[in-house]
């Protein structure tokens, strides 16, 4: 079951208190986290934040959210910062809830792909109004001051823009691309209309005109062959400049080579000189660079992945100004990936379980008891993952007996009270080290169930046990021998109080035949038996 | 004290919970950048052997033991699948297992001590999932770290209480009862890289961070560290708290040395091992034997040693 992602809808449950006690939110809650929250706050688990809203908290993260630059920027780092500035959650609702379209991206976010035609449709209707005005100056300005991250919907609006800007561009120049050619033109036709007309009586003009003409033809001729010879003699040395670019880059390259191999060279004889075996990997390296290497059909695999992997090795780097000094084949291999080679010495192996539907073996050993768990007392069962609510919800109500009692003492704390005397008088029955009763011990950490409240007025523990021994004896009394007897009792009474407060029984028990099995009833809770 | 030399960068190594000599290490080929990976285990003795080794197509970022099974093993790949291994099959029967559901590398898998059922897998994808050894698929998804969640760890009382840290500079606690998280701890102003739960009181976290620094935490708390260990001079790869002794803390980090602290003395660090040559990243302290400490490290090498002892002593 896949959580919600976190800029959805704040969700209840992470908005209760775990204490219905406790301030809600200050807007009085809805009242679906109230019923949550009282549905959902009888375990009073310490992993849950217990602070109230702080206002000036909510106040700072309005603030924050109602930043223009803010309002652009996609909601999950709004609420990343907001977290890494230690507001909790209950807080970040809050700010969220305040400030009203906070919750809605400027642009869409990642997977919403395909509300962006839906977003481009609700947005055009307001928008065709001020390319219309500002067609004229659209012109090419916005194209580079559109920021590309998260402003895909203002995007679409500059692009309608830059669109009908573009066209009017066009347009006036395909006029202007016209008027030149048209005026050409029509000049021609009125020379040959006035040639026609005026055939007689301007031939001189005649004469004259098209001599002009002639003249600035030949001349603008001249010109264009000027022109020609001048961009063939700049199109060579364009071409000879190249060539020798690439001459001069030919001979980098294998000096480069040249160097490279002589600088590992030098290193492989150091290493070995040195018989260190870690560096001599790039010996090695360097030979297996000249067998051929692997297939290409990794390569797109490894090209994507060496993007994300170079960004992740690269996140993983300290940002503080020390980058700590990594190993000189790690920089080479980073380099030859972000060069979009491959490292040669990897193999193709094929990963995939061969049946994927393995049967599980058994295991041959049984857990071990870890050593906080053997001294301290474990407060959770081993139940399988389904049934563990169930056990841990009769767990807490069980034992939980005083709910959200003492301010910072969490409520397992006082529970291993209890847990303790069962534990440790346990082992002492067992009457070994605790790494041997561990070691003997059955692995059960199965509930046990709690001890019965301990004996907190012996006298009323015994007197109700005492009627087995009162029926026994029910012959009429005078006064003085009930007061004998009532004596006799009381001392019985101290001897019962003393030994039913030890932890290990003892044989003296047997003296008193009622009383044993009374208080053998109360040892078996816990699971020991005596020993003598 | 055995040292073993790994084909590949070592990344993380893990003792088993079953037997005291035997211990898994994840390794990565080209310093797990690109390339293959190997899941070993390793028998402790005299000498070092390799028990088993398990071949993947790309790099594995961690691995852990089963707490139910003595010889199952969950290997987190760098191609976001976890592989599951059974020791006691031959190894043309293995992975038994591949789930395949993370977007982006598996960096961090850890089984649940209480429970013993159940593990989890924190990925670069952002998310946490919840997995059963006996199910094909994730039983959740806990989705809500901004950025890269490089580890999460069970705490070792509550079954259903779990801490993640991320990249995004949060470490949250999560209830697998709960669809969200229950805590967010700004721990620091840089990535975290690991975190980890004290044994011996629940309510105690500590997170290791880019920042090259230790925080451990009172969740009851979470404004104010208990303690900030400074000490380490590069970045913090790993942490863990010790099993046996409650305030011991181990860590190793990106100035190639492991340390150990106790976080309640004034001056904390009580121990510093410098004995990789590359980067350490991996990091463990055996729960069946008290003081027995294991690292790995870009350098390709595991080494297993007493607490108080040389390292490299032969």
């Amino acid at each position: 079951m896949a959580t919600p992602p976190s800029d959805s809808p704040p969700s209840s449950a992470a908005g209760k208190p775990p204490n219905p006690v406790s301030v809600e939110p200050s807007n009085g809650g809805n009242p679906d986290t109230k019923v949550e929250a009282v549905k959902e706050s009888s375990p009073t688990s310490v992993f849950v934040n217990t602070e109230p809203i702080r206002e000036e908290q909510v106040q700072n993260a309005m603030k924050f959210l109602s930043h223009p630059k803010v309002r652009g920027s996609p909601v999950m780092y709004r609420r990343s910062f907001l977290e890494r500035k230690g507001l909790t959650k209950e807080e970040i609702d809050e700010a969220f809830r305040r400030v009203p379209d906070s919750m809605t991206d400027a642009s869409t976010t990642q997977p919403a792909v395909s509300s962006q035609d839906g977003q481009i449709k609700s947005s055009s209707y307001v928008q065709q109004q001020p390319p219309t005005q500002v067609l004229q100056s659209a012109a090419v300005a916005p194209v580079g001051s559109a920021s590309k991250i998260g402003m895909l919907s203002q995007f679409h609006w500059y692009h309608a823009i830059l669109a009908v800007g573009f066209l009017a561009a066009s347009g006036a120049g395909t006029a202007v691309f016209l008027k030149k050619s048209v005026v050409p033109r029509l000049k021609s036709w009125i020379r040959k209309v006035a040639s026609e007309e005026d055939e007689e009586g301007l031939i001189k003009k005649n004469d004259a005109k098209p001599s002009v003409a002639e003249e600035a033809a030949a001349a603008a001729k001249a010109a264009a062959v000027a022109a020609a010879d001048v961009a063939r003699a700049s199109q060579e040395m364009l071409t000879t400049k190249r060539e020798e670019k690439r001459c001069f880059e030919e001979l980098l390259s294998m000096l480069n080579a040249q160097v490279h191999e002589m600088k590992s060279m030098s290193n492989s004889i150091q290493k070995l000189e040195s018989g260190q075996s870690v560096n001599g990997r790039i010996a090695l390296d360097e030979q297996d660079n000249h067998r051929f290497s692997g297939t290409s059909s990794r390569q797109p695999y490894t090209n994507g992945k060496t993007d994300t992997e170079s960004r992740s090795v690269r996140s993983t780097s300290p940002p503080v100004s020390a980058e700590p000094p990594h190993p000189k084949s790690y920089m080479e291999i980073m380099s030859m990936i972000q060069r979009g080679e491959k490292p040669s010495n990897i193999r193709e192996i094929n990963d995939a379980p061969p049946n994927p539907n393995q049967p599980l073996t058994n295991p041959r050993a049984a857990p071990r008891p870890k050593p906080w768990e053997v001294s301290q007392p474990q407060n959770t069962s081993v139940n399988t993952y389904p049934s563990q609510e169930s056990s841990n919800g009769t767990t807490y109500h069980f034992q939980d007996n005083q709910p959200n009692g003492d301010d910072g003492v969490p409520w397992w704390q006082k529970k291993n009270v209890r847990i303790t005397e069962v534990e440790t008088s346990e082992e002492h029955n067992f009457g070994s080290s605790n790494m041997a009763a561990a070691n003997d011990r059955p692995p059960q950490r199965s509930w046990v169930p709690p001890q019965p409240p301990p004996v907190v007025i012996p006298e009323a523990a015994t007197a109700i046990r005492q009627p087995k021994k009162a029926a026994i004896q029910t012959e009429p009394m005078n006064d003085d021998q009930f007061l004998a007897r009532s004596g006799d009792a009381i001392d019985e009474l101290q001897k019962i109080t003393r030994f039913s407060e030890t932890a290990g029984g003892s044989v003296e028990a047997s003296s008193m035949v009622p009383d044993t099995s009374a208080t053998e009833i109360q040892r078996e809770d816990n699971g020991s038996y005596l020993e003598t | 004290m055995p040292v073993f030399k790994t084909p590949f960068n070592g990344y993380s190594v893990k003792f088993s919970p079953f037997y005291e000599n035997q211990v898994a290490v994840a390794t990565a080929q080209n310093f797990g950048i690109l390339g293959n990976g190997r899941v070993h285990v390793l028998q402790l003795g005299p000498t070092v052997t390799e028990r088993a080794a398990f071949d993947t197509a790309d790099g594995v970022y961690d691995v852990c033991w089963s707490e139910s099974h003595d010889s199952l093993i969950v290997a987190a790949v760098a191609d976001g699948s976890l592989k599951i291994y059974d020791l006691s099959l031959p190894a043309a029967a293995n992975p038994i297992r591949s789930l395949h559901e993370h977007a982006r590398e598996c960096h961090g898998v850890d089984f649940n001590t209480v429970r013993k059922d159940s593990f989890l897998s924190a990925s670069w994808d952002d998310t946490v999932k919840l997995w059963t050894v006996d199910r094909p698929a994730s039983v959740r998804t806990f989705k809500e770290h901004a950025y890269c969640v490089y580890a999460a760890a069970w705490n070792p009382r509550h079954a259903d209480v779990f801490a993640s840290a991320s990249g995004d500079c949060t470490a949250r606690i999560w209830d697998v009862r709960e669809p969200g998280s229950t805590m967010i701890l700004p721990a620091h102003e840089f990535e975290i890289l690991a975190c980890d739960w004290n044994k011996y009181d629940d309510c105690i976290i500590a997170t290791a961070s880019v920042d090259k620094s230790i925080k451990v935490w009172d969740v009851r708390n979470y404004r104010v560290p208990l303690a900030v260990l400074n000490g380490h001079g590069y970045a913090v790869r790993k942490v863990k708290f010790s099993p046996h002794r409650g305030s011991m803390i181990a860590s190793c980090s990106y100035d190639m040395s492991v340390c150990l602290w106790d976080y309640m003395v004034e001056d904390a660090l009580i121990g510093r091992y410098d004995h990789h040559t590359e980067f350490a990243v991996g990091v463990d302290m055996s729960v069946l034997v008290e003081g027995l400490l294991a690292s790995t490290g870009w350098d390709e090498l595991v080494y297993v040693w007493q607490h108080g002892t040389d390292p490299r002593a032969p």
